[in-house]
């Protein structure tokens, strides 16, 4: 796409194309540091907040009181399906290049889902209460993709 | 206003180039843990959170304080977000001190931040609109024709603003918490660095920092065990547009009217006789003069003169940023509020080495926008 602006003789009216772009970068702390960091060696963990609870991913402070939280808590690489929603057509930025579900997997160990990608075959196959496993890459760099996807527990 | 309203609590974080060991919210978290434990004073006692930064393309995240609630012991209380550009950490602190004023609440935490790493505000600040003139100059461009109209209006000495820029860096060497730290600097080191947009030089520029600033704002009836609060005396707010016929650039209106208010309203006659210490937004040297004149401590076109007698070293008889001001330390969003929180510690007499002595009265003032928003306050150690 030209980004120059140019004249339709046709109509005499001036346009243009205004792309405005910015490059961020992020300092992501050192509790969600720690979370992905954990990813790279297939480690998920969890913070323990105030009423005994594990979030996942964790969180720097604590929702309820507002204190400082320190306790992380290594949590399943299996986990429930807490809720669900087929994707029919993924597009060329989802996770996956077949159809799949979004799922908010509640992982043994932990208290709150954690939303990602399940490579179920079919819609008919996911359902809440469903038992899934994480499915790692071979490659790891510290991202939430380093888990490709959940797969059905057994599959 | 029938509440009267104390600063309480200051805390500011450790600016730097790149606050890299903290995410956004911890940034935001450590200025507010040093005001809630200066005022003695826990998350729950907090009625309310406002909180101010410049715009969200500075970091890319629309409506960060949201995402900040639980960081911020907000959740179940009101939290407001403040928006007036480079000006916004006074406005929030202004805001603030209404809400105690007005009696709505009886402790505000306030709140002003920047993580200038996470983007690059500079480029930002040049969107290049089609068709529109390529000004591409940031915020040193658009301000550099009007300090060059000062020095032409005022014929100030050429090096006018090299000695602010070496004065707001050795008063920063004072201050535990600012950015820049050049124990060397000299006004020849200053007149040989980098010309980036004439007349203003790369060492009379201000840094580009992350860093956060907090306050704790009471109620007369709720201070607790304060024993050294800073009165809140006298506030004002102006604006004006960017662009209109006549307007003065150098000398804004909304500035001078701004000023005014708040000395009528602080019952001052002559604010260089009154006031003991003032922090003023300097973001690029030659503001220091400019600001003098716009903020009625020196007569039009004798701004410089303060400078280069020294009237406003931390020494002088009207010291000007004692703490190294803007020029030495600027998270964006906080720079106003910094200036404020700076005010208050020294009529509480907590500026440590920067402390001038005997600090009774002190000014904050914050600039924002193409000069165009001003918030100001005063401060007294003396209950009004």
């Amino acid at each position: 796409m030209s980004r120059k602006a140019e004249t339709d003789a046709t109509k005499g009216i001036l346009t243009a194309p205004y792309v405005l772009e910015y490059s961020y970068t992020r300092s992501t702390g050192p509790v969600l540091g720690r979370f992905f960091s954990g990813l790279r060696d297939k480690k998920i963990e969890g913070i323990r907040v105030a009423d005994g609870r594990v979030l996942v991913p964790p969180v720097e402070t604590d929702p309820v009181t507002g204190d400082e939280l320190d306790e992380f808590v290594q949590v399943g690489e299996i986990g429930t399906v807490t809720a669900c929603s087929w994707l029919a057509e993924p597009r060329a930025e989802h996770p996956l290049d077949k159809p799949f579900a979004w799922a908010l997997v509640q992982l043994d160990g932990a208290d709150t889902g954690l939303l990602h990608a399940v490579d179920c075959g079919s819609a008919e196959n996911l359902e809440v209460g469903s038992r899934v496993e994480v499915s790692w890459r071979d490659e790891r760099h510290g991202f939430i993709t380093d888990i490709e996807c959940f797969r059905l527990l057994g599959d | 206003m029938s509440e009267l309203c104390a600063v309480t609590g200051v805390g500011q974080t450790h600016h730097d180039a790149e606050r890299s060991d903290l995410s956004m919210h911890g940034l935001v978290r450590e200025a507010a843990v040093r005001a809630l434990a200066d005022a003695g004073l826990e998350w729950k006692d907090i009625d309310a959170v406002v909180v101010g930064k410049a715009p969200d393309q500075f970091e890319g995240v629309m409506m960060p304080e949201l995402m900040m609630a639980d960081a911020l012991g907000a959740v179940g209380k009101p939290l407001l977000r403040v928006h007036t550009a480079g000006s916004v950490g006074g406005s929030t602190g202004l805001v603030a001190a209404k809400l105690v004023q007005g009696g709505v609440h009886k402790r505000v935490l306030v709140v002003a931040w920047e993580k200038q790493s996470e983007a690059d505000a500079s480029w930002v600040l040049m969107m290049k609109i089609p068709f529109a003139a390529p000004l591409v100059a940031g915020a040193g461009g658009y301000f550099a024709p009007y300090i060059r109209a000062y020095m032409e209006r005022s014929g100030a000495p050429k090096d006018t603003g090299i000695k602010v820029a070496v004065k707001d860096r050795l008063n920063a060497l004072k201050n535990p918490y600012a950015h820049l730290k050049m124990p060397d600097i000299t006004e020849e080191m200053v007149a040989d660095s980098l010309m980036l947009w004439d007349p203003i030089r790369y060492l009379e520029t201000c840094p580009s920092s992350d860093g956060a600033c907090a306050l704790v704002l009471t109620a007369e009836d709720a201070l607790g065990s304060c024993e050294k609060p800073a009165w809140v005396v006298s506030t004002a707010m102006r604006s004006e547009p960017t662009m209109f016929a006549g307007r003065d650039g150098v000398n804004p209106q909304a500035g001078i009217d701004c000023a005014a208010e708040l000395y009528r309203k602080g019952g001052i006659t002559d604010p260089r006789r009154d006031i003991d210490v003032a922090e003023i937004y300097v973001p690029f040297s030659w503001f220091e003069p400019m600001w003098m004149e716009n903020l009625g401590f020196a007569e039009q076109g004798e701004g410089w003169k303060m400078t280069m007698s020294g009237a406003t070293a931390l020494d002088g008889d009207m010291p000007i940023n004692a703490s190294g001001g803007v020029l030495s330390s600027n998270p964006i969003g906080a720079s106003g509020l910094l200036r404020f929180a700076e005010a208050a510690l020294q009529v509480r007499g907590m500026a440590g080495e920067h402390q001038v002595d005997g600090a009774k009265l002190a000014m904050g003032h914050a600039y924002g926008g193409g000069s165009q928003y001003f918030a100001m306050w005063l401060v007294s150690s003396d209950k009004p």
